[in-house]
This record gives C-alpha cells, sequence and structure tokens, in this order.
C-alpha cells in the first residue's frame, strides 16, 4: 500500500463520510455549469437578449464562482473539523503533518475530478429541464434548443480543477495550527462560544435599525446615494447580529436556570450555544444569500408587472391611433381596411385634443360630446357640464396624475368669464394620463386659440376578438408604436421583451435561495453523528419520542427560519427602498415573492425535519 | 426487587447467536451484586435487557414485581428516567454541559423544579466530593472525576435501580478504588439496590454477591463475608476455575 493508495482508498472506503462534502461540492459545480450553459446560449447571447442583460449574467457567474469558492472552502472546513480525531489517530501512528497535508490534498483533489465530473453530468441534465420549462413557461422568441456547450464544459472543468487546487492548498493552512491534543480530543473541545460583546452587541442594533432607517426614509434619488453605504452596514449589522446579538440572547437564556434548566432546554440550548461559531456564520452567509434572492427577483417581478400593468392600464380600447397631422388618412384607412379584411367590426371613434397654455404649463381641454362619445364606447358613465362650469377628469391609478394643479387654476373664455369648478370625475373614457377639463360644447367654442391640436381616434371591437392579435401582429410593423396602440399586443410585445431578463433573474433567484436551502442541509447534516451519539446517551436515561423530536424540530427550526426571517426583513426594506426610487407601488410584488419564498422555505423545512429526525430516530430509540 | 426468570437471548443473523441461555437471577431490595465473566459471555447482554435497551428473546424481567418490557416506548423512557440509574465505562457525559449540568439532566427532563435541583446537586457533590468541578466541562476534567459525575447523575434522582457496566474499566486502580467506596457508600446510606458488570475482580469485591456466568449460563456465585480482602482471594480462585483471563476486555458492548 502506498501513500497514494491509502490517500486514494480512504476516500473510495469511506464515501459514506465524503458524500455531503462531495455532494455539496457537486452541487455548485452543477449551477455553476448550468450557468454558463445559459450564458453562452447561442440564442440568449445574441439578439435575443440585450447588452445589459448579458453583462448581469457575466456578472452573475462570476458571484456564483465566488460563493462556490466560500462555499467550498466552508464545506471542506467543517469536514475536516469533523475528522479531526482520525488525523490525531495517524499521527500516533507517526504520520507527520506534512504526510496529512499530502493526503488531505490528494483527497480534495480526487473528491473535487469526482465532483467537478458528476456535476457537469448532472448540469447537463439539469439544463435541459430549466430550458424546458423556460420554453414553456416564458415567451422567448426562437426556441431556446438544447446544444452540446463545449464552451461551458471548459470553463467549468478548468475553474473548477483550478479551484479545488487552491482550496486543497489552502486547507494546509486551516490544519496548521492543531496540536496533537487537541486533534485526539477532536469535536469533543468546544471550538468556542464567540463571546457577547456588549458594545458590540449595541452596534448590531444600532447598524440595522440605521440602515433600514435611511433606506425606508430616503426619498426617489437620495436611494441611489445612500444604497451602497446602507448595504455595507446592514451586512455589517448582519454579521454582528447573528455573532454577537444571539450570542448574547442565548447567553442570558443560559444564567436564567428557571428556563434553562426546564425539560430539554438545557440539550437544545447548549447545543446551540456549542455550534454558535459555525451557525453565526452559516446563518450570516444565508441571511446574505437569501436576500440577494429575494431582491433579484423581487425588483424583476415588480418591475415586469410594473411595466405591464401600465401597458394594459393606459389603454381602454382594443386600438387607438393619434395624429398631429402626417399620415393621418393613410393610416386611419389602412386600419380600418385590415379590419375588413380579417372580417373583424368595430366601433370607432374619431375627435380632436386641445392644448392650452395656462398657469401651470399645456392643459389639455374638450367638450361635453366628445368626452360622452368616447364614454358610450367603452361603457362608461356619461356626464352632463353645464354652461359656465366644468368638470376635471383624472385617469385611474395614473402616475402622472395632475388634478391638483388643475384644482388651483383658472379657465377663461374669450370674453374674460371664468369657468366654476363643478366636479372630479375619475374615469377612463379618454386614455390620458394627465387630467383634463370637460367643458359644454358651448363654452368649449368660446375658449381662446388653443396652441396645439392632435387627431384621436379609437377602436372598440364589437365582433372577431379572437381576431384582434393577428390583426395587430399585421398593422404594428407598418405603423409608428407611438401612433398606433394595440393594447393586448402592446402588452405582448413588452412581456417578450422582458421574457429573457426574467428568465435569467428567475434562475438566479432560484439558484441562490437552493444554494442557501443547501447550505442549511449540509450544516444539519455536518452534526448528525455527533446528535445521534448524543441522543442515544441521552436515551438510556430516558428520553421519551416526543420530546426527542421536540428538540429536534426546534434544532431544524432555528436552524431554517432565524436566518429566513432576517433575509425577509431585509428583503422588504430593500424593496421599499426600491419603489421609492423607482415611485412605482411595489408593495403586492413585494409581498408575492417573500410569501413565495417564505412557504418554499416552511415545505423545505418539514422536509429536511422529517428526514434528519427519522435519522436519529433509527439510531436511538 | 428484580427478579429474572427463565431470559434467553438469540441474536438472529445470518449465524444465529445465542447469547444468553435461561438465566434466572433474583436481587433484593438494598443489595449490591457483582456480574463477571470471560469476554462475551453475555454480562453486558444481561445488563442491558435489565436495563430495558434490549428485548429478552424468552423468559421475562420483573423490577418490584412489574414487566418493564410491556411498557409503551414513552412510559419506558419515563420509566428508566425515574427509576433506573446507569453508569457507563464511557461515562456518557454530554460534552457541551457543564458538569453541574450533567448532573441535573435527569431531573430536568423529568421537568423539576429548579430550587430542588440546586439542593439535590449540591448535596450530591458534596458527598461525591465534586462540588470544585461543578461548572467545568467534562474535557477539563479527569477521568476518575468523570466518572463520579456521571455517579452523580445516575443517583440524583434515587433511582430503585443503579446500574453500572464496568464503572471501573477506564480508571486507574487509585480511582477504580475511590469510585468502588463511593458505591459501596450510596449502597449503604441510601439503601440503592445496584447491579454491577465487571472483569475487574477488585471492583468485584466490594459487592456483597458476585454471580459468574459463562458461555450465556448461569456458573455460580459466590457471597461475601466479613473479609473484603478474603471475598477478593475468592473471586480470583473461581475466576482461574471460570477459565478465561480475569483481565479480558469484554467484546459486547452498548
Amino acid at each position: 500500500m502506498t501513500f497514494r493508495k491509502f490517500a486514494f482508498n480512504n476516500v473510495i472506503r469511506n464515501i459514506r463520510l465524503y458524500a455531503a462534502y462531495l455532494l455539496s461540492s457537486m452541487f455548485m459545480v452543477m449551477v455553476f455549469f448550468t450557468f454558463s450553459i445559459f450564458s453562452f446560449h447561442p440564442s440568449l447571447a445574441g439578439d435575443g437578449m440585450s447588452t445589459s442583460a448579458y453583462i448581469g449574467m457575466q456578472v452573475s457567474s462570476i458571484i456564483i464562482f465566488v460563493f462556490s469558492f466560500f462555499f467550498i472552502l466552508y464545506s471542506i472546513s467543517s469536514f475536516l473539523q469533523s475528522r479531526k480525531k482520525e488525523f490525531g489517530l495517524l499521527m500516533m501512528q507517526g504520520m507527520s503533518m506534512k504526510q496529512i497535508r499530502s493526503m488531505v490534498f490528494l483527497e480534495n483533489m480526487v473528491i473535487g475530478l469526482f465532483a467537478t465530473i458528476s456535476g457537469i453530468l448532472l448540469g447537463l441534465v439539469f439544463a435541459k429541464a430549466i430550458l424546458l420549462l423556460g420554453e414553456n413557461m416564458l415567451i422567448i422568441e426562437g426556441k431556446l434548443n438544447f446544444y452540446f456547450p463545449l464552451q461551458a464544459i471548459l470553463l467549468t472543468f478548468v475553474a473548477f480543477i483550478a479551484l479545488f487546487f487552491f482550496i486543497s492548498l489552502f486547507v494546509s493552512y486551516i490544519l496548521r495550527s492543531h496540536k496533537l491534543i487537541t486533534l485526539i480530543k477532536g469535536n469533543r473541545m468546544s471550538k468556542g462560544e464567540p463571546k457577547a460583546n456588549i458594545f458590540l452587541t449595541l452596534l448590531a442594533a444600532i447598524l440595522l435599525i440605521g440602515g433600514y432607517a435611511t433606506a425606508i426614509l430616503a426619498e426617489s434619488d437620495m436611494v441611489i446615494n445612500v444604497m451602497i453605504p446602507v448595504i455595507l452596514v446592514v451586512s455589517i449589522g448582519t454579521y454582528l447580529f447573528f455573532t454577537q446579538l444571539s450570542v448574547f440572547i442565548i447567553s442570558r437564556l443560559k444564567t436564567k436556570k428557571k428556563f434553562f434548566w426546564k425539560n430539554t432546554n438545557m440539550i437544545l440550548f447548549s447545543d446551540l450555544s456549542f455550534r454558535m461559531k459555525d451557525n453565526a456564520r452559516t446563518f450570516f452567509m444565508v441571511a446574505m444569500v437569501s436576500t440577494v434572492a429575494f431582491c433579484a427577483i423581487g425588483t424583476l417581478y415588480g418591475f415586469q408587472s410594473a411595466f405591464i400593468k401600465e401597458a394594459s392600464n393606459t389603454n381602454p380600447f382594443t386600438f387607438s391611433y393619434e395624429s398631429y397631422g402626417e399620415n393621418e388618412e393613410n393610416d386611419v384607412q389602412l386600419i380600418n381596411q385590415t379590419l375588413q379584411k380579417e372580417k373583424v367590426t368595430a366601433d370607432s371613434e374619431h375627435m380632436m385634443w386641445t392644448s392650452h397654455e395656462m398657469a401651470t404649463g399645456w392643459t389639455l381641454i374638450t367638450k361635453e360630446s366628445d368626452y360622452n362619445r368616447f364614454a358610450k364606447l367603452i361603457g362608461e358613465d356619461q356626464i352632463a357640464v353645464k354652461n359656465g362650469e366644468l368638470i376635471i377628469v383624472e385617469y385611474p391609478g395614473s402616475s402622472l396624475n395632475n388634478t391638483k394643479e388643475l384644482q388651483k387654476q383658472r379657465v377663461e373664455l374669450k370674453s374674460g368669464d371664468s369657468l366654476q369648478l363643478e366636479e372630479v370625475v375619475v374615469s377612463k373614457a379618454l386614455p390620458n394620463q394627465y387630467s383634463y377639463y370637460v367643458v359644454s360644447d358651448e363654452d368649449y367654442k368660446n375658449l381662446p386659440k388653443p396652441i396645439d391640436e392632435m387627431s384621436f381616434y379609437a377602436w372598440q371591437v364589437t365582433d372577431g376578438q379572437e381576431k384582434v392579435f393577428d390583426v395587430s401582429a399585421e398593422l404594428y410593423p407598418q405603423l409608428n408604436d407611438y401612433q398606433f396602440k394595440p393594447t393586448a399586443y402592446s402588452v405582448y410585445v413588452k412581456e417578450k421583451q422582458y421574457a429573457s431578463v426574467m428568465f435569467v433573474g428567475l434562475f438566479i433567484g432560484i439558484v441562490f435561495f437552493v444554494s442557501a436551502g443547501s447550505f442549511l442541509y449540509f450544516r444539519l447534516y455536518m452534526d448528525l453523528e455527533e446528535d445521534k451519539h448524543k441522543f442515544k446517551s441521552i436515551a438510556k436515561m430516558g428520553l421519551t419520542e416526543k420530546e426527542l423530536e421536540k428538540i429536534l424540530t426546534r434544532q431544524t427550526m432555528i436552524l431554517f427560519f432565524a436566518p429566513i426571517t432576517v433575509a425577509i426583513v431585509h428583503g422588504a426594506v430593500a424593496l421599499t427602498a426600491l419603489s421609492h426610487l423607482s415611485e412605482y407601488n411595489l408593495l403586492k410584488e413585494s409581498v408575492t415573492v417573500l410569501s413565495v419564498f417564505f412557504i418554499i422555505q416552511v415545505l423545505y423545512f418539514f422536509i429536511v425535519r422529517h428526514l434528519y429526525t427519522k435519522q436519529v430516530k433509527t439510531e436511538v430509540l | 426487587m428484580l427478579s429474572v426468570k427463565q431470559v434467553s437471548k438469540i441474536y438472529e443473523g445470518k449465524v444465529a447467536h445465542r447469547a444468553l441461555t435461561d438465566i434466572n437471577l433474583t436481587i433484593e431490595a438494598g443489595e449490591f451484586v457483582g456480574i463477571m465473566g470471560p469476554s462475551g459471555s453475555g454480562k453486558t447482554t444481561l445488563l442491558n435487557m435489565i436495563a430495558t435497551i434490549d428485548d429478552p428473546t424468552t423468559g421475562e424481567i420483573l423490577i418490584n414485581g412489574e414487566n418493564p418490557h410491556s411498557l409503551k416506548k414513552d412510559r419506558l423512557a419515563e420509566f428508566r428516567r425515574r427509576e433506573l440509574g446507569f453508569v457507563f465505562q464511557d461515562f456518557n457525559l454530554l460534552h457541551t454541559l457543564t458538569v453541574e449540568e450533567n448532573i441535573v439532566l435527569p431531573l430536568t427532563l423529568d421537568g423539576k423544579a429548579v430550587s430542588e435541583m440546586k439542593t439535590k446537586v449540591k448535596e450530591i457533590a458534596e458527598t461525591l466530593g465534586i462540588t470544585a468541578i461543578l461548572n467545568k466541562r467534562t474535557y477539563e476534567i479527569s477521568g476518575g472525576q468523570a466518572q463520579r459525575a456521571s455517579v452523580a447523575r445516575a443517583i440524583i434522582h434515587s433511582p430503585m435501580l443503579l446500574l453500572a457496566d464496568e464503572p471501573t474499566g477506564n480508571l486507574d486502580s487509585k480511582s477504580s478504588k475511590d469510585v468502588m467506596q463511593m458505591l459501596q457508600e450510596i449502597n449503604l446510606e441510601k439503601q440503592t439496590t445496584m447491579m454491577l458488570v465487571t472483569h475487574d475482580p477488585q471492583a468485584a469485591s466490594y459487592c456483597n454477591r458476585v454471580v459468574f456466568i459463562r458461555d450465556g449460563k448461569f456458573y455460580s456465585e459466590i457471597h461475601r463475608g466479613d473479609n473484603r480482602q478474603a471475598f477478593f482471594q475468592k473471586i480470583l480462585d473461581t475466576l482461574s476455575l471460570l477459565g478465561g483471563d480475569g483481565h479480558d476486555l469484554s467484546q459486547i458492548r452498548i
């Protein structure tokens, strides 16, 4: 048995022990690989995606790579932690530190190679599934074909072999400072409970509250200025929150004997504080990673639905057309002819919008009869305006609503008489995002000369609704898109524009979220053997099944919900700040995204709890 | 107090292995009984069955007239928690807890009041001379101290029956002697019934009675007179007749 053979056998014959580490590495390789398949995908990298989205993908793959580095480094150090005793034993047999290092190095390279190759293979399958999903769920122009991603394979292989190489070297550093005695005592020794420092605990609270307050209170453009400092402050705050505040709370609880010595609390909390150092780091990483996922998905989904809502909200008619004179007759004829050709019947109306120079700038005024004709077209309430009076109409949910300013200014006729404001009406009758005045037909004639006029046509289809889409598709390329507005088709076009960006965003979000979950899963499994051993000895003294379940449930619950709760609060604050910046109300979208994630996390929790409890139980009871 | 009636244990497997055959054993309240035998003789199997950790294949075990093996799992856990105390060869102290917390563990699981736990810990720690190490962690104390702590844990809830599996197996002779003397004192003062499995004749000589088993069958039984030294000698004689090496390490562990 040569030394190399020994190191190799050590892995192969002990594969169960290495499984968690191997799986986590494999998982990271798979994620990175699937991602690079996308970034090299011909139909995504080409015209199908805007440059900014392409750059976004490149940046994301770098983030994923950096993240994998820390993830693997973390897995390996906890893995080595659990093997301290074995190293101690080997050292007692006369193995030198140098030999141990080279053994660990060889082992890592063997695992790294396995992980990279199997990760790529799994990634191929996974990518195919994701591509299918992408094709079906999102409207992406051209199909996302499955291709043989030679470039991606090469990149992943080289990147990860290099990564494992450096990590294996780095591990020597981790092992360096251990004395034989600490190795032999292995995991019996506490990794050290982090000491809670009153000053740092307070600092954690101050940083978090300060960061949140700044983010929420910042108005529009200020958000950009405060973004970087707030992210920094909150990240540090989160780290301190988990390393200081949590330790502080637990150690306070431990001194309360009434609480700590009650039933199973002692077992639960002593474990928590014993593992606090490991947990705090995991919690921090998971919280940050989940926050990134929430923000990415929340932002994309929020903006997408805001834009689409706007597109579908701005126009109540099937088609509308507006013109300042050029090509007007030809275009209207073309629209009518196409409708006829496709046998679609539609009611249509025409009017002239007039703009007047007033105190607050250009203001739109229309007359009662025009308004009522259009209102009738879509079945809105008609209005009656008496001579000498006027009504302000605002469009529901418009972001450019200026009713307040209109209420303040005087509208005068040529004669100098001013009109009396009667009421404010909310109606979709005329699709104008700015509010406008409606006056009686009589008064309309006596208004001063308008400074601008615009011709406005609207069609409302009464029969042949199913062909509207075809008609739109036919007309859309022939007409100017700021003049001709086919409502349903515009929404479709917008959706298509956002589809690939959404897809990438969703993918990134899911990847980050799933990684966070696996992080927790591996954290839990790192302690499985120890837990089994511990519960076995407690069970001999008498521990009912219910009590065992209770302890395990709580343990898993803290692991799964402490970081996610923090992440949800972070995400909520970030999305609030974002909606201030964009002045879109993202509340509904944020709540949807965050609750979907929360529900997934709850499911994840139940599955993992079930598996973990079963594992421990088979051993103990 | 304890009666073991016609108990046999067969381990199923590719080759079924008969670990115990028709064992009968009765222990009176307040008695201190040692079980001895060569490795693989079935000592630990017997102890595990009395401890309700393992089930007998045939026969029955009665503790105070009731058969704990017929209890439901949860009731059984409560039974162990309240009526039995365990001392293990490898101490089985939880390293995440301090010595004091380890000692009160059976009481906390049973939901006792903190004040009650405190008085009991204090009292026991004084008797066993471990007051100074109460706030230490398990990796900071010596083997002898750890075994005392585990004895303290085993008796803090005043169990009916204290079961000890090779309690001196991991200790040096001085510590062994201390721990055995301590057990003997507890037995005399608190009238706790004790059963001890050991291969150490020195440790066994502190018992009132030693039962020998060999190849899973009852072999013989000797009683202690007034003189511990003479008893020790008798144990050695029986062991040499038994044929096993007194210092054999047992092969079956919990």
